[in-house]
């Protein structure tokens, strides 16, 4: 039984008179536990995609099912509460809340679920120490490196022990060697809990880590490959 | 809720030097409508008391037809019987005292004053045996004396008119006028004091003479244009001169009307309303300053933090606690402004209620309406520090709700991939 299945699912955007399909009928089925990487070249629909598995766009045909739940047919705040519970953002730009410090900015996801205060510190201390930042708890993000900055954003999302985490080109912002320890440290979470990791990349280094490479094409899937 | 208000509260130091900037132009308005209101205040509670101390006293018996045509103070229309309403006032517990008041032309001469000349004038006759039971110009006299009961040629007049005129004591004038049935009559009268009352409409125009004198020189047969009444600055006014125009009626003297201060100053009374729409205006004047500085403020705010937006809302946080964060760090700007326009004002505020302006160059030669004639003091108001500290923060939140919800109009990849 796969976790996500996309069926037939089409959007489009429109810009002044010109209507651009971003993407056209794609299907595809994702298992729990997979590290998936949508790869293709710019405009080739891999953010769409993942904005509609995320639940933060809206699917003008086909049918996207989480668990064999419809997301087209959830509202807003159901979508709200639907990504609030089960799934986890990594963005390119970190998106940080600068004022905030590093526990702050991880355990805050914690806060909008109802989890208790101590509960919620236990288990920001422990994914901070597992993606590395140990000890840098209380620094702000303008005192931390862009792969530090990765490295809470991971936790961030790791931290509510999402269903799914969904990464949109997360290496993109570094340089090489950071974006492969930070692609190292997605997989090793991805192993350690079983957590579905699914990212957008245009980057071969990063393609390479993917344990399934589904490739688009102007708003198609173009080839979808099963690694070891 | 405590992650809202704690990521408000520390964005509220994220942009420094604009929160200051919106917080002080906040302060500045809120200050300047502590200090507008409370000099207004001071001085409405010192023209009161000055308008009742030397104007109008608390209440007024009149005849129903003098108040129609007080303007022309018409002796006709005056009070036959003042012994018996006097009898009636006092069985009330009431001081009072008689008062006829009338016009006249005052002629001056060369001899005293430098050249002749004539000016039509408002003589006020007094009874000096009650009369400062009623108002409260002993205290007032700067030179010569007071009036003496039965005294038939002396006059006390207000500085400033003294001053106008050039007038000292000792010297005469002449006074013609209608008495009552309208002959026409001429008395010599010499100014025996000066006062210099603290309320200037009185200080201006000021000429008192004595009652039976007055009477006398009118034709008035006893009778008096008004018997003016003091109650104690707690009475209830309404209550008082509906009782007392109770007690009138059931003795046959329905004639007579009571008259509160409120409505023999009703000049004075339009005057305060306008004023008080002046410090409305104020008030309305930081809700401008405040709309829009918090408003640009929230609106830069929100496009700089569009892509921490849509994070926070792809994280699952509802659109209404980013609003209500968004709001608290809104209403803590509104705080700050709030907390340091009511301290300055505060502080202004402690000078003007003990040591107050002096305005005595401007109110000399200008009447604004305010019986106020030099010293213009402020007065505590606790109702409108909290009405300023929390219109600072409600308004602060109210315009920045504008932008807010603009932002979060806006679907969550456009947010996430603002530039």
């Amino acid at each position: 039984m796969s976790m996500i299945k996309i069926e037939k699912v089409s959007r489009n955007y429109k810009t002044g008179e010109t209507v651009v399909k971003a993407l056209k009928e794609v299907s595809l089925e994702v298992d729990a536990g997979e590290f998936l990487s949508i790869a293709g070249p710019s405009g080739s629909g891999k953010t769409t995609l993942l904005n509609l598995i995320g639940c933060i766009d809206g699917i003008d045909s086909g049918e996207i099912y989480i668990n064999d739940q419809p997301i087209s047919g959830m509202d807003k705040t159901q979508k709200t509460t639907f990504r609030r519970n089960n799934l986890g953002f990594i963005f390119q730009t970190y998106n940080l809340i600068p004022v905030l410090s590093a526990y702050e900015n991880v355990s805050f996801v914690l806060s909008l679920l109802d989890i208790p205060a101590d509960e919620i510190k236990r288990r920001t201390y422990e994914v901070l120490k597992e993606v590395g930042l140990e000890g840098m708890e209380n620094r702000r993000p303008a005192k931390l490196s862009g792969g530090q900055q990765q490295r809470i954003a991971i936790a961030r999302a790791l931290v509510k022990n999402p269903q799914i985490i969904l990464a949109d080109e997360p290496t993109a912002n570094l340089d090489s060697k950071t974006g492969e320890e930070i692609l190292k440290l997605m997989k090793k979470m991805n192993e350690k809990h079983g957590t579905t990791f699914i990212f957008s990349t245009h980057d071969k280094m990063v393609m390479e880590y993917a344990s399934r490479l589904v490739l688009l094409h102007d708003g198609s899937i173009v080839s979808d490959e099963r690694r070891q | 809720m405590k992650f809202i208000l704690q990521l408000a509260m520390k964005n509220l130091s994220r942009y420094k030097r604009r929160t200051i900037i919106t917080s002080v132009a906040i302060a500045f308005g809120l200050m300047m409508f502590i200090i507008v209101d409370s000099i207004l205040r001071g001085a409405q509670v010192e023209s009161v008391r000055n308008l009742r101390w030397y104007e109008t006293a608390s209440l007024r018996i009149y005849d129903s037809n003098y108040w129609e045509e007080h303007y022309f103070l018409p002796l006709e229309s005056s009070i036959k019987q003042p012994d018996k309403v006097m009898d009636i006032v006092k069985a009330e517990g009431l001081t009072a005292t008689e008062r006829t008041t009338f016009a006249a032309d005052m002629i001056l001469y060369s001899k005293d004053f430098g050249e002749d000349g004539n000016m039509s004038v408002k003589i006020t006759a007094i009874d000096p045996s009650t009369d400062f039971d009623v108002y409260r110009y002993p205290d007032t006299l700067i030179d010569g004396r007071f009036l003496e009961p039965g005294e038939n040629d002396g006059i006390v007049i207000g500085s400033w008119f003294a001053e106008d005129i050039g007038a000292k004591v000792g010297y005469w004038v002449t006074f013609i006028t209608q008495g009552n049935g309208g002959f026409y009559e001429a008395f010599d009268m010499q100014i025996v004091g000066i006062v210099n009352c603290p309320n200037p409409n009185v200080n201006r125009t000021l000429i008192m003479m004595d009652k039976s004198a007055a009477d006398s020189y009118l034709g008035m047969d006893g009778a008096v244009t008004s018997i003016d009444i003091v109650l104690d600055e707690k009475a209830n006014l309404n209550q008082s001169a509906a009782d007392l125009q109770a007690k009138l009626d059931q003795a046959g003297l329905s004639n007579l009307q009571v008259l509160t201060w409120r409505d023999l100053a009703q000049d004075y009374i339009a005057m305060v309303e306008a004023k008080q729409g002046g410090s409305s205006m104020i008030l309305f004047l930081v809700f401008i300053i405040a709309a829009v500085g918090v408003s640009n403020t929230m609106l830069m705010a929100m496009y700089e933090r569009m892509r921490e937006l849509g994070m926070m809302r792809a994280m699952g946080m509802r659109d209404r606690d980013i609003l209500f964060s968004f709001l608290f760090e809104a209403g803590g700007i509104g705080m700050i402004g709030a907390t340091v326009g009511i301290a300055l004002g505060c502080l202004v505020n402690i000078y003007l209620v003990n040591s107050g302006i002096n305005v005595g160059f401007m109110f000399r030669d200008m009447d604004i309406g305010f019986r106020i004639q030099s010293i213009m003091r402020g007065a505590w108001s606790l109702p409108t520090i909290l009405k300023a500290f929390f219109s600072g923060i409600l308004l602060s939140m109210v315009v920045a709700l504008f932008p807010i919800r603009r932002a979060l109009k806006l679907d969550i990849p456009t947010c996430l991939h603002h530039q």
